[in-house]
């Protein structure tokens, strides 16, 4: 049938057709079609929507009563905190040899609520780590705790707990391959007859701070705890430029709100002023001296004075840095962690350099000043006496220095005066600290008029190194102005540049002042170089001139000075007409013989022969000849 | 009167017309919410899935394994900071076949022994430097900041800024100047 419309034609008004629609056949068949078939597909419709809704109704409440429901984070829980870690700066000797580096190590952890057998994860935990220093303590029953610690992290609702850290490769290769074993038999039951299984444990591997040296320069570089916090010497000083920038972060656990992990800022670099090769020297050398003379303890400093660089530093005792767990047994009761610049001391003699080097500068004396020694002299109500108690009558100032006359050396104090003494003392750099690169650097004390237990005998006393405490790293920093000919005096330092963002930084290196001139540097080496030759000193190296002091020094205990016991020093520089090396021996209570001149002279020589030799550096004609200066 | 219930009988649709219309409406804004749901669901499907996909390899780049897992598997995509701390444990162990006692110890057994100081021969080579301090990495580029190259607006003052602005509008009328 036709469905068209129909329209009749009616009028024709103002030229357009005007159209008149008719009713509809009200006997249409199409009309009786549609209504035939309407309600069948009306219903199929009904249907499918009908078992949708019921579809959709079913699978809400299987996912409500599903046994992971509770698994579903809750609000409130939606993120977890966490520290991301950089990986730790390295350090090298001034070569680039590596002394401490990362190793991979690994932390053990259980996810609890994939654990089936406790019993056998703290089965096997307990039996591969058995020989692993942290967990194979006889007193305490690792399998037990490790229940004991999957059963509270279960009933605390903690998704995670670790269960060991510091694990080696080999010991993961041996969980793992346990690990594979109870999954390629799954008949193996536990103690509880459930089946055997390390499901849930997981492993994450980090870094661990090693030193490839051990023992080398342990008391110049220090070490890194557990907890990743260095501890003394280089280390400590440069924790926050070693460890990085660590990331603290709230990591989403809702995987629409998932957040990039924020860059970490790694750890710089450090290069040492360090030669391992002077390092190792010096240290054999150190004990070796130990041994022959019976001291209780030594250090020994080697010193670029034109730049104030550390080449070498060593003190006893000394640590195996990859076992600083065991730092309380090495360093016992008040044992400084590095003597050189922890531990302060009445240095005797070698304090003599500075006081001659402040009478000559302030021109209380020249070198051709004549003293008359009558073998004492009194100064605030004491009367001091030469070393050996002796007159040794008249002396130009290189006779002083050359026979240590304590009396000389307290009347030039005394021609100094008190005021310019101690001035003097003052910009030398003694009462602070140099500032070394190195945790827990002791201030010493230099007691001053005007201060409530400095008394007038106080200036003859130090003048010759008593009754006044420096460390190590003070008197070879004062020394330095001398040593270096210019009369400047450098700052030491251990860090020769920093390596950070791609790029190497080298600090210059830094003059703390100019106690004295260039003049009196000179004046007062060639003094003590010929000291040396004139007495046939230890300490005199063949090809190479050196000049030095020796410092025997009687020990303030809070009952007075010991008689027998004393500390021996001796500090030399050279070669003189280019200073290159400045030594710094210190021997604490040696038994053999308490004269520095007698023990720590040849501790010197050995040094600075072990120093040419390892720098190839020419002896004097030698250099001459090639035009070096 | 009947001539308007005749017009309005004409215009008004049949019972029957009435409610398929309304049964097609509705099915309309179901069938274009069913849509938009499946859009949507499949949308957030995706972002989810790799939102887990990130987070796995956050898990794998700063968190943890599965022990009975192979992550040896040499196709696994292996993220940059697990590489580094591979490389920092192996030189590790290179300075430790390196150390000072290790070499000591290699040269002592190949027969070498400490020099004397007065057996050592120097000669003299011209142009020839001794050893340099480690060098890790470049020094650091000096930071050159030309004024040409910041922008006008840290350069000119608002005054500056004005007169350019009305300076150029000017010209779209006077033209482009020769």
């Amino acid at each position: 049938m036709s469905t068209q419309r129909r329209y009749s034609a009616s009028t024709i008004s103002r030229g357009k057709l005007v159209y008149e629609r008719v009713p509809p056949d009200q006997t249409r068949p199409v009309v009786e079609h549609e209504m035939k078939t309407a309600p069948w597909r009306l219903t199929i419709l009904g249907i499918a929507f009908s078992v949708l809704g019921f579809l959709v109704i079913v699978q809400l409440i299987r996912l409500q009563l599903s046994p992971w429901a509770s698994d579903v984070p809750l609000e409130g829980v939606d993120r977890a905190y966490h520290i991301f870690y950089p990986p730790r700066g390295e350090i090298y000797d001034r070569w680039g040899r590596l002394m401490a580096g990362n190793t991979l190590v690994y932390e053990i952890g259980a996810q609890v609520s994939y654990i089936r057998s406790p019993e056998t994860v703290a089965f096997a935990l307990s039996k591969v780590l058995a020989n692993h220093e942290e967990y194979n303590n006889p007193e305490r029953n690792y399998y037990a705790d490790i229940v004991d610690a999957i059963d509270d992290a279960e009933e605390a609702g903690r998704s995670y707990v670790a269960l060991a850290d510091f694990v080696t490769e080999e010991e993961l290769s041996q969980l793992r391959a346990w690990a594979l074993t109870y999954e390629n038999l799954p008949q193996m039951r536990d103690y509880e007859g459930e089946q055997a299984s390390l499901e849930g444990l997981m492993f994450r591997p980090r870094l661990q701070r090693v030193y490839p040296e051990g023992e080398l320069a342990s008391n110049v570089i220090g070490y890194v705890n557990r907890d990743g916090i260095g501890i003394y010497g280089v280390e400590e000083h440069f924790n926050e430029l070693l460890a990085g920038t660590p990331q603290r972060t709230w990591v989403p656990l809702d995987p629409y709100a998932v957040a990039e992990i924020p860059a970490m800022d790694p750890g710089a670099d450090l290069v040492l002023t360090i030669d391992r090769e002077i390092q190792a020297a010096v240290e054999a050398i150190l004990d070796e001296a130990l041994v022959e003379t019976g001291s209780e303890s030594g250090t020994i400093i080697v010193m670029d004075p034109d730049t104030g660089e550390i080449l070498g530093m060593t003190s006893t005792p000394r640590l195996d840095l990859n076992r600083y767990y065991e730092s309380g047994e090495v360093f016992t009761g008040n044992t400084p962690f590095n003597r050189a610049v922890s531990q302060d001391y009445e240095p005797g003699s070698v304090f003599k350099v500075l006081t001659m080097a402040a009478a000559l500068d302030a021109g209380a004396v020249t070198p051709e000043t004549v003293f008359q020694d009558t073998g004492s002299i009194s100064i605030g109500g004491i009367t001091i006496t030469n070393w050996d108690y002796g007159a040794w009558g008249q002396q130009d100032m290189q006779g002083c220095m050359e026979h240590s006359l304590n009396v000389c050396l307290t009347w030039i104090a005394t021609q100094l005066g008190a005021g310019d003494f101690y001035g003097y003392m003052q910009e030398f750099g003694f009462g602070r600290v140099t500032g070394i690169d190195l945790a827990w650097e002791a201030t010493g004390r230099l007691k001053v008029p005007g201060d409530t237990d400095w008394y007038e005998a106080e200036l003859g006393t130090n003048s010759f190194g008593q009754g006044v405490a420096v460390t190590p790293v003070q008197m070879v920093m004062a020394i330095s102005a001398v040593a270096n000919g210019r009369g400047e005096m450098m700052a030491p330092h251990t860090m020769l540049s920093m390596v950070r963002d791609g790029a190497q930084y080298t600090p210059v290196p830094q003059m703390v002042g100019r106690p004295i001139s260039s003049d009196t540097a000179e004046t007062l080496t060639e003094m003590l170089a010929n000291s040396l030759e004139n007495e046939a000193s230890d300490a005199l190296i063949t090809g190479y001139r050196v000049a030095g002091k020796t410092g025997t020094a009687e020990i303030a205990t809070p009952t007075g000075y010991t008689g027998n016991e004393t500390n021996a020093s001796f500090v030399g520089w050279g070669p003189v007409d280019d200073p290159q090396f400045l030594v710094y021996v210190w021997l604490e209570r040696p038994e053999s013989s308490p004269w520095g001149s007698v023990v720590a002279t040849p501790v010197f020589r050995e040094v600075f022969e072990r120093l040419v030799v390892l720098t190839d550096l020419p002896p004097d004609d030698i250099r001459a000849g090639m035009g070096i200066p | 009167m009947n001539h308007i219930q005749t017009i309005t009988q004409a215009y008004s649709q049949t019972p029957w017309r009435k409610q398929v219309q309304m049964i097609g409406y509705f099915l309309l804004v179901l069938v274009v919410g069913a849509v938009v749901a499946g859009f949507y669901l499949n949308v957030t499907a995706k972002t989810t899935t790799i939102g887990r996909e990130i987070q796995s390899m956050q898990v794998h780049i700063y968190g943890f394994y599965d022990l009975s897992g192979d992550i040896a598997n040499p196709e696994e995509i292996v993220p940059i900071e697990e590489l580094e701390q591979n490389i920092a444990s192996l030189k590790t162990e290179l300075a430790y076949l390196a150390s000072y006692e290790v070499m000591h110890e290699r040269a002592r057994d190949m027969g070498l022994e400490e020099v004397d100081p007065e057996e050592i021969v120097y000669l003299d080579i011209a142009g020839y430097v001794g050893p340099q301090t480690a060098v890790l990495a470049p020094p650091p580029q000096p930071v050159v900041v030309s004024a040409a190259s910041i922008d006008p607006a840290f350069r000119e003052s608002l005054f500056e800024w004005v007169g350019g602005q009305i300076r150029d509008t000017l010209k779209l009328f006077n033209g482009v100047e020769p």
